[in-house]
């Protein structure tokens, strides 16, 4: 910018200029009101205090009300509850939290593993497109992050619609031109999973796509020249080079997909609504209806507690393996 | 420079994988599209109508019509756009300290507001649902903005963080020798000069807003206030096949919003989404 006046920070800074100056005839006594409050915003707690203060009242609260109410039998709309183990011992004992703790396992590695391969492979894909100079990789990235601002609820109601196992839906009706059988995706318990797993993992790509190809832009190119001039192969610079690179990205990645895996409600809600029978019910789905179904306040309380210490725990392991200088 | 033809062989196949994966990608709404603008009669000839012979526009006008549909959409408006102006509002000067002033138990606080993230709407709805009942504030659109602007907090504190970090010090300190006050530098200098991220952060709680369903699901019961994703999961629910364009038009209008944001200022959501995930 030649320009100098064109500078953003010109103008507030003119503007300053006016208090600096009138400050100079204001009234002892006011002086002084302003002296202590500005005492008082010099330190870091008012500034901080009205966010903390509404993650204090709708996070920590809650937090520690769970805790306690998974220690009580308490129901949705009764307002007397006791102190009482049952809610936990029954939660342990109980032979469905097995199943659906397969499930959440399932469900959440093979979309968590689906979303890291497939957003990596299209970030080398568009990376490779852009030093060939190949048009479209804009309009290919813009497409993919489409999906990802698209509502989870509307997700689940579009896969519903493309998975439909009327003579119209999407795929069946599709492979019925093509002269192949018709698959339950939906009604079949052991193909349900899969199913929510390709809706999850069609969304969420975008996400994991976006932070990779970041990363993999700031490997130095050099890198990859040094590289051709010692003829390594595609498969040893991808090896040698990029995965290195990227592991920090690839672990920060994964926690922050981990946990909105672990935690997905709505695509699966309006997919299958945890069924058929309990065949994709995973744990956020099962404490919801335990809660707001059943009204067993404890026992959903319990069971948000073990997701949220499932979380944090799958958290720490991953931390473990960032680069030591990134922890 | 002149390319060998193993080059030009690798850059067709490089054309041919962003073709099939801008397909895998575009095809579901598509198929939405095809489907909301379909008769009835021609809904129940799937694929092969995937292009329709008689389309038509009956669907949206008919749900666009719809007295409940506009009070959907107003209500997400209004909760997107408080709780997004919410929770920038506060989250603003929380990350002006982190950015500015040093103070004891910095790292561990910063730690903790990330990890705030890690609890799932469910884990806290649970127990707030009796909470916010005794409090009155259930089935209250002001009690669901409330939370829709904690859930918006601690990303937006770490957003507008690493924008203010951006903002020169040394303007501070020439804003502090003028006589400035730290509010006045902050509302004069730093607030202006963190415009972009302010902007980002808006519009990224706006879009994640827009797909709020938990908050709204477990707070509101009552049809008149729903926004748009809690009505369209109940239509969902509640139609038959002979009304599926229907629901695809619904679902549509639903999307195309986020979707129009997101295309327009897409420059801004992609530094808001890689802002702090990754590092030099």
């Amino acid at each position: 910018m030649a320009d100098q006046s064109a500078h953003p920070a010109k103008d507030p800074l003119a503007r300053i200029a006016a208090p600096a100056i009138t400050s100079a005839d204001a009234t002892p006594v006011r002086q002084r009101r302003a002296g202590a409050a500005a005492r008082i915003l010099s330190g870091p707690l008012p500034w901080l205090l009205p966010a903390l203060g509404v993650l204090g009242l709708f996070y920590l609260y809650p937090i520690f009300e769970a805790v306690r109410l998974a220690f009580t039998d308490a129901r949705l709309f009764d307002t007397e509850t006791q102190l009482s183990m049952r809610s936990i011992s029954s939660m342990v004992g109980s032979s469905t939290l097995g199943v659906i703790l397969r499930n959440t396992l399932t469900y959440t590695v093979a979309s968590v593993v689906g979303q890291i391969a497939l957003g990596l492979a299209i970030a080398l894909l568009v990376m490779r497109a852009e030093r060939a100079r190949l048009r479209g990789t804009l309009a290919l990235r813009t497409i993919v992050l489409a999906a990802w601002v698209i509502p989870a609820i509307a997700n689940g109601i579009i896969w519903q619609l493309l998975f439909s196992e009327a003579p119209f839906g999407a795929i069946n009706s599709a492979l019925r031109l093509m002269g192949v059988a018709p698959v339950a995706w939906l009604s079949d318990p052991s193909n349900a999973m899969t199913s929510a797993v390709i809706a999850t993992i069609w969304q969420g790509t975008a996400y994991s796509m976006i932070l990779l190809y970041a990363a993999l832009k700031t490997i130095d190119p050099a890198l990859y020249e040094a590289a051709a001039i010692d003829n390594a192969r595609p498969w040893e610079r991808f090896w040698f080079i990029t995965l290195p690179h990227l592991r920090a990205a690839l672990v920060v990645n994964a926690i922050l997909i981990l946990i909105m895996t672990l935690n997905m409600f709505d695509t699966i809600l309006a997919l299958t609504g945890g069924g058929p029978g309990r065949a994709t019910e995973i744990l956020s789905l099962y404490a919801y209806g335990t809660v707001f179904q059943n009204f067993e306040l404890g026992r959903g309380a319990a069971l948000s507690m073990l997701l949220l210490v499932i979380s944090l725990g799958l958290t720490v392991v991953l931390i473990a393996l960032l680069p030591r200088d990134r922890r | 420079m002149v390319r060998s033809r193993a080059e030009r062989v690798a850059d067709w196949a490089v054309y041919a994988a962003m073709l099939v994966l801008a397909l895998a990608f575009l095809l579901p709404v598509l198929w939405l599209a095809s489907l909301s603008v379909r008769t009835q009669a021609e809904v129940f000839l799937g694929a092969a109508r995937f292009i329709p012979e008689a389309p038509t526009l009956d669907n949206f006008v008919r749900v666009l019509r719809d007295g409940g549909f506009q009070s959907y959409i107003w209500n997400t408006v209004k909760l997107a756009s408080l709780g997004a102006a919410g929770a920038v509002a506060l989250a603003a000067p929380a990350a002006y300290a982190l950015s500015r002033m040093a103070f004891r138990g910095k790292g561990p606080l910063m730690l903790g507001i990330l990890s705030v993230q890690m609890v799932s709407g469910l884990v806290v709805l649970i127990p707030l649902y009796r909470f916010m009942d005794r409090l009155g504030l259930l089935e209250s659109h002001f009690g669901t903005t409330l939370l829709y602007i904690a859930a918006g907090i601690p990303v937006t504190i770490w957003l507008l963080k690493v924008s203010f970090d951006a903002v020169p010090r040394s303007l501070d300190d020439a804003a502090a020798i003028d006589g400035l006050s730290r509010v006045e530098s902050f509302v004069l200098i730093t607030l202006p000069l963190a415009l972009p991220g302010l902007i980002s952060a808006f519009i990224l709680n706006l879009i994640l807003n827009w797909s709020q369903f938990l908050i709204p699901f477990i707070m509101l019961s009552a049809d008149d206030k729903w926004p748009i994703s809690v009505a369209i999961f109940r239509f969902a629910g509640s139609t038959s096949a002979a009304t599926t364009q229907l629901l695809a038009a619904a679902c549509l209008l639903a999307i195309l919003p986020a979707l129009a944001i997101f295309v327009i200022l897409q420059r801004y959501i992609l530094a808001a989404l890689t802002a702090g995930a990754v590092k030099e």
